[in-house]
């Protein structure tokens, strides 16, 4: 599991590297997703190391989250006019996106069978 | 004495008891959407700062090495996208397609609704984020200047609203292929929507941990761009 997690740490620090050396406006981590994916593609198989140190972590994310989440009620009086908007955008811009990617992924996957 | 209340000790066990409690919480009503570990412990965190009149900010610096693991979690991510990749073939184009569009349109409806509701820009740019995973929604969000707490906030109500919205809204569409609904809930509500495919089927949750990996990717690598052309 600490050799997974190693390769995990490695992919970010390379990733981060790459961002700074090349300025890109990509998160450091995002990119070391990309290189561990295009890693695993190349050997063909998932070490076994890495496989349970990678579950082990996003079985965490909850616990990683939870801090960060505690602040939505620490926003403080600034934040205060800003609820509305937040809640309207986020519950009315989920259901609209269900149901726009529902109905065009239909469309798209009848299109596909029909060919 | 208090002095123990301002160290790392009393964060950390603050934390892990928090999540505990919402680990226990959430199983006992049966994963109820609502009492999800993420909000029912960050809940019991805010209560318990309250109750014992501790700083926020104070309690925050103690703990945030925790958050620091978001960064490994998210290169974690490739492993499930890995495993998932052979979903890919034969509806590789109309998944392909639906995570580009629909992408856009997850962080695109966000901001023209908070913008007509009068949202001010740094809200806007902490919504962007909105339908990706946390740990990727973070590092984007600390990117482009927008708000962790905020997009923290957005994609957990957005994960939220999906999960109790989404069983009636394609019934009345009458979507029922489980690949379909999987890959769409995984689209609009990360790994939340995830947890709640895998419920209905391995074939919900397998098309849904994809989505949730194409469109982290996906929004990651676009909407970084598009705010420093936007903002």
């Amino acid at each position: 599991m600490l050799a997974g997690f190693l390769t995990l740490l490695g992919c970010q620090l390379v990733g981060e590297f790459v961002q700074r050396a090349l300025n890109l406006p990509l998160p450091g981590p995002v990119i070391g997703m990309l290189l561990l994916f295009c890693g695993l593609c190349i050997r063909g198989s998932v070490p076994k190391d890495l496989e349970s140190g990678s579950q082990k972590l996003i079985e965490l994310l909850p616990l990683l989250l939870m801090a960060p989440a505690a602040g939505v009620f620490f926003l403080g009086a600034g934040f205060a006019d800003q609820w509305p908007a937040f809640i309207a955008a986020v519950s009315l811009g989920t259901v609209c996106t269900l149901v726009f990617c529902g109905l065009l992924i239909r469309f798209l996957q009848r299109r596909n069978s029909d060919l | 004495m208090s002095d123990l209340l301002h160290g790392p000790l009393f964060a950390i066990t603050l934390t892990l008891l928090a999540y505990q409690g919402a680990m226990f919480l959430y199983l006992g009503s049966g994963r109820t959407a609502i009492l999800h570990p993420t909000i029912s412990g960050a809940s019991l965190i805010a209560l318990a700062l309250i109750v014992l009149d501790q700083d926020y900010h104070a309690y925050y610096r103690n703990i945030d090495w925790l958050t620091f693991l978001l960064g490994p979690a998210t290169v974690a991510l490739a492993v499930p996208l890995y495993r998932q990749l052979h979903l890919l073939r034969n509806m590789a184009g109309p998944l392909l397609i639906t995570v580009t569009v629909g992408a856009i349109f997850a962080s695109a409806s966000a901001l023209i609704l908070a913008w007509l509701f009068g949202a001010n820009q740094s809200t806007l740019l902490s919504l962007t984020t909105k339908s990706i995973t946390t740990p990727i929604a973070i590092a984007v969000t600390q990117d482009i200047g927008g708000i962790t707490t905020i997009a923290v906030a957005s994609v957990i109500l957005t994960g939220v609203v999906g999960i109790t919205t989404i069983t009636w809204l394609f019934n009345k569409l009458d979507i029922q292929d489980d690949r379909l609904w999987g890959f769409c809930l995984g689209l609009a509500a990360h790994a939340i929507g995830t947890s709640r495919a895998f419920e209905r089927s391995p074939v919900a949750g397998a098309f849904s941990s994809l989505a949730l990996c194409l469109t982290g990717a996906f929004t990651a690598v676009f909407v970084p761009f598009v705010s420093h052309w936007l903002f």
